[in-house]
């Protein structure tokens, strides 16, 4: 050990703080109008993108049916005053909106002032309360496991760490729209659609709520049992400290992990949910995003973007102070002992189980003929010569379910594979403060879509790419929020002491500790990113039209859901067998 | 628990209180007796209610602005705010106004108002379609006449006031006279009392109308966008009326009647004539032969279609004589690939298109079938990406006359002309069709152009659409409109 490897340690803080005090406000500005200007930039240049003449979209916004006869769009462009290039064009946006000029909307002539807050209104309501009905779902969820962790124990928690994993795996579209059919058409209970009260809330925040829930409460039941491990747990039960104080505090400990996942969910469903707002009509900013990128009606766009992507930064940069605040004093240099938990026993049997259930369906599908059309059989209900039911074209439910397995679970357990890597290594190397992961988190997908759709061109591919250019985030800010409690560890403070390199840490020190927990968020996030690679397919993103991948079977047979349950109910039980069996696979050693 | 956590849980559970405001306007409570009826339309208004847009269709059907002439079912114009007119020469006609006609807000309807409502039009930057490009005119000839001029003559000329487009709204509304706003400014039996941007709009029945009171006191108007929300409000009981129901979701519909009114709208498979496979009109025909429309309309339209004939069906063709199509010889497509390109905005086109993409492979094409929604296709589908385009268009349009879907769609210099068809014959006999004046020959040479141009193999008929509207069985008085502009109208009750 040589003084020149110790020094980086110890003079580290006070060599930074000086610059911290200057940038304090600086740095968050300059991020933050940096980004709003990058991405008011992607947007601006959308057009020249697509190639799509925004004349043309925003007549085609205004008017359906309407012949785009060359008078007609010189006319409109005359009007729109439409930009010479995509960058003088933002800039001079970015000037008007500096001085609260957000200028009007190419479609409707309104002013943006007038569109975009009152739909970030409502969005933040849902998205706000959907968040915080999530935390509640998630923190149900983990208590079995809190409890037994305030018993010593590490195992258990089975019946709600499968439900949890099983809802984790359900499309949001179809609760929403099996919430409508029994609650609000079947038992009359709420209102089916529109949003001008609290009543309206409910279904729209539970269909949102219970995939949400079900997937922070999988990650907090985790960071339960890695906590349970921690000596200090021993020691305070050894020392008679109340079982309900032990429980808190370690539910409060487990919570430091998952408070920036709940932010990152709050945004990401800010901008995000068009598909819930148009089941319920909710005139929320989703929709506005998403019809405003379809007409390259760009002011409301870069509007509506740069809100989402300021609020992102600032839910961003909320998540980590959150999580340094929860940590409190423990947070500073051997505050914490992060140790790793004895696998939970018996998981792995089951987990076996569920695949080979899985693995028997797809293979029974997969001497079938998918393809084979027989309009006669249309909706057919399950018999011998179709025993899983036949779809709108009569084509066999159970051969497509075969034929769709590859493409779907094939590609989303690639991709989850790939966005592990990168988000772990974003987040073990990335700076603790909000950065590119927010802006991008924040960013409608329509907007990345389009972008995608123009440079891949409409394709498989170009799905993936945008999916995994937002399937990384959660990950890397778990893996940030481990890495950060790793660092404030006792063992870590120790080797870097010891003088051990930055690669010896990350080796020896940091990935044992993060990686089986992220790894686990991975998977369980397979069903997700399967039914993602489907939703753009809107764009032409994505499978081709007639392929049999799951996510884009749920949405074309969700419109059947009460005539032929079984189009819905065998791709969705197909992501619930995988989303359990992913949630129970071993990580640990 | 400790400080901190207290705070992130307060952070968290204040959010949604803090934000609890921000729901979307509710309509205000009404104190007026009578029936109130709960409607929902197909699509949130685009331009706050300007009729120089698809708006003006949303304030016709609310039964909130009248035009100067309708079109009766043979699509021929009928007194509405003009009780008559006569033609003055081949480009200007004079119109008689009702006299008893007064806005919402109180003024009357005179010459003054209606000259400043066309002027307002043909300077809206694009004019409505059906006037665009005309060079219209009006002047007042005295208080309740008016004379419309165009540049060039024109046989359609009474026809194109009826477009939607051109209501007419009090001079109020034109404070703006590029967005026109029709709150409290139409003629209609209901009055525009709020809109609440894309959320909804409160009718009230206007008693001074002047066909008479309407039966209603008002309608509450909503613009559910995704037609499963209206079939799940209808069944639920909270819409008496909602249009444009997707045929998947009619059989559930048990509680309900279903209006099915069959449009002037053809669904049809285009092949792009310009470069590709079907470039050889061999491949044409052997296409055209490949096809059965039936099983698609049986299956995918549950029957709730009509199978095309032609480009026009038959009340359009009205007994005129349909001349023969001669296709030529089919060549071996020997597996041949082609991309057939359809879009999810009408949810029947991709089941539609699948089951067209299986005709022709049977018959030995290689398909790939292409969807997504129209606003990102349609540039492709104009610029002949695609080798088929399997689309839906209104072939009568805002004058009730097939010449102009002609023009637009089969011409060389066709605007909107997916099969990217260029022949020299169907552009003259075009041309000739547009200048005729009586409705029943301009028919009669569009059955000529229709026989012209499917021998050419260019289109493939499949079916004609229909519209669903459906509505309780309280419900009764709602107008049938085959141009999908009329919905509700003095006679339209709810019972209890």
């Amino acid at each position: 050990m040589t003084a020149g490897r110790v020094r980086p340690v110890a003079p580290a803080r006070p060599r930074r703080t000086p610059g911290r005090l200057r940038s304090g406000l600086l740095r968050p500005a300059l991020t933050g109008l940096g980004a709003v200007a990058g991405t008011g930039l992607l947007v601006g240049a959308l057009p020249w993108l697509s190639g799509d003449d925004p004349a043309r979209t925003v007549l085609r916004a205004r008017e359906v049916e309407r012949e785009p006869d060359p008078a007609t769009l010189d006319a409109l462009r005359e009007q729109l005053d439409l930009p010479a290039d995509p960058v003088r064009g933002t800039l001079s946006w970015l000037g008007r909106a500096v001085s609260g000029d957000l200028g009007t909307s190419w479609v409707s002539g309104q002013p943006v002032a007038e569109v975009v807050p009152p739909a970030l209104g409502v969005s933040a309501t849902l998205a706000g309360t959907a968040a915080t009905v999530a935390v509640v779902l998630a923190v149900l969820f983990a208590s079995p496991a809190v409890r037994r962790a305030a018993d010593g124990r590490a195992d258990g928690g089975g019946a709600a760490g499968v439900l949890a994993a099983a809802l984790a795996a359900l499309p949001e579209f179809v609760l929403a729209v099996l919430g409508v059919a029994v609650v609000a058409v079947g038992w009359g209970l709420l209102p089916t659609s529109g949003f001008t009260g609290p009543e309206h809330l409910v279904l729209p925040v539970l269909a949102l709520a219970l995939p949400a829930g079900g997937l922070l409460g999988r990650v907090l039941a985790g960071a339960v049992r890695e906590t349970a491990g921690e000596a200090w747990v021993r020691t305070w039960r050894a020392a008679g400290v109340s079982r309900a104080a032990v429980q808190g505090a370690i539910a409060r400990r487990a919570l430091t992990v998952v408070v920036p996942q709940v932010l990152l969910l709050l945004v990401g469903l800010l901008g995000a949910g068009a598909v819930i707002e148009a089941v319920f009509d909710v005139p929320g900013l989703g929709r506005v995003a998403l019809a405003g990128a379809l007409a390259q009606d760009l002011p409301v766009v870069q509007a509506a973007v740069a809100v989402l992507v300021l609020l992102g930064l600032a839910a961003g940069g909320a998540g980590v102070l959150l999580h340094r605040a929860l940590l409190g004093p423990a947070g500073t240099d051997g505050g914490l002992s992060p140790e790793l938990p004895p696998p939970a026993p018996g998981a792995g049997r089951w987990a076996a189980g569920l695949l080979a259930v899985l693995l028997l369906a797809v293979l029974a599908g997969v001497l079938r003929d998918p393809a084979a059309q027989d309009l006669g059989d249309r909706l057919a209900a399950p018999s011998w010569a179709h025993p899983l039911g036949a779809d709108a074209l009569g084509r066999d439910v159970l051969a497509r379910f075969g034929a769709g397995a590859l493409p779907s679970v094939g590609l989303a357990l690639l991709i989850s594979a790939v966005v592990l890597v990168t988000g772990v290594a974003a987040g073990l190397l990335g700076r603790e403060r909000a950065g590119l992961a927010d802006v991008l988190n924040a960013l409608p997908a329509v907007v990345v879509g389009i972008a995608l759709a123009a440079v891949a061109g409409p394709s498989l591919a170009g799905a993936a790419v945008a999916v995994s250019l937002v399937a990384w985030i959660p990950l890397a800010v778990h893996t940030r929020t481990l890495a950060a409690e790793v660092r404030a560890s006792g063992f870590h403070l120790a080797a870097r002491t010891s003088g051990a390199g930055r690669w010896h840490l990350v080796r020896h020190h940091l990935l044992p500790v993060v990686l089986p927990p992220v790894g686990r968020h991975a998977l369980l996030r397979v069903p997700q990113t399967a039914l993602a690679l489907a939703g753009l397919s809107f764009l032409g993103l994505g499978a081709g039209a007639e392929s049999p991948e799951w996510g884009r079977s749920l949405a074309d047979g969700v419109v059947y859901l009460e005539r032929a349950p079984w189009l819905v109910a065998v791709p969705a039980a197909g992501l619930v067998l995988l989303g359990v069996a992913a949630g129970l696979v071993r990580t640990g050693r | 628990m400790s400080r901190p956590a207290v705070r992130v849980a307060g952070v968290l559970l204040a959010l949604p209180a803090l934000l609890a405001g921000c729901f979307a306007p509710a309509a205000e409570e009404s104190a007026g007796s009578g029936q109130r009826l709960a409607l929902a339309l197909a699509f949130p208004p685009v331009a706050a209610l300007s009729p120089f847009s698809d708006d003006a269709a949303l304030i016709t059907r609310m039964g909130v602005g009248e035009t100067l002439v309708g079109l009766d079912e043979a699509g021929e114009p009928a007194p509405l705010l003009a009780e008559s007119w006569s033609r003055v020469d081949d480009r200007t006609v004079t119109l008689d106004l009702r006299d008893d006609v007064q806005f919402h807000d109180g003024t009357p309807l005179d010459a003054e108002a209606v000259v400043g409502a066309l002027t307002a039009a043909a300077a809206a930057a694009p004019a409505p379609r059906s006037i665009d490009g005309l060079g219209l005119s009006a002047r007042a000839v005295d208080e309740d006449t008016v004379e419309v001029r165009v540049a060039e003559p024109d046989p359609l000329l009474v026809h194109r006031l009826a477009a939607p487009g051109l209501v007419v709204l009090a001079p109020s509304a034109y404070a703006d006279p590029a967005a026109p706003d029709p709150v409290g400014a139409g003629t209609g039996p209901f009055e525009l009392t709020e809109l609440r941007g894309a959320s909804g709009a409160t009718l009230t029945a206007d008693a001074d109308h002047w066909a008479g009171a309407p039966e209603l006191a008002g309608v509450d108007v909503t613009f559910p966008a995704d037609a499963a929300a209206r079939t799940a409000g209808l069944r639920a009981g909270e819409l008496d009326v909602a249009v444009n129901l997707p045929i998947a979701q009619l059989p559930m519909l048990t509680d309900t009647e279903v209006l099915s009114v069959p449009l002037p709208r053809l669904v049809s498979l285009s092949l792009d004539t310009a470069d590709g496979p079907f470039a050889d009109p061999g491949l044409r025909a052997a296409a055209v032969a490949a096809i059965d429309p039936q099983p698609v309309v049986d299956a995918v339209y549950e029957g709730r279609a009509d199978v095309a004939e032609g480009l026009f069906d038959d009340d359009t063709a009205r007994g005129l004589d349909r001349p023969a199509v001669t296709l030529p010889p089919a060549a071996d497509p020997a597996g041949t690939s082609i991309r057939l390109a359809t879009y999810s905005d009408r949810p029947e086109l991709p089941e539609a298109a699948a089951v067209l993409a299986e005709q022709l492979r049977q018959a030995g094409f290689t398909v790939e079938v292409v969807v997504a929604e129209y606003a990102a296709l349609e540039t492709d589908l104009l610029a002949g990406t695609y080798d088929a385009v399997l689309a839906s268009r209104l072939y009568l349009g805002d004058t009730g006359d097939p010449v102009g879907y002609l023009s637009a769609d089969l011409t060389c210099e066709g605007s909107y002309n997916l099969a990217r068809l260029c022949d020299p014959a169907v552009d003259a006999a075009v041309a000739e069709a547009a200048t005729l004046t009586d409705p029943e020959q301009r028919r009669a040479a569009a059955l000529r152009i229709e026989a012209q141009v499917l021998s050419t193999g260019a289109v493939v008929p499949v079916l004609h659409e229909r519209t669903h509207t459906g509505y309780a069985p309280t419900v009764s008085g709602l107008a049938v409109d085959p141009f999908d502009r009329l919905l509700l109208g003095t006679q339209t009750t709810v019972g209890e």
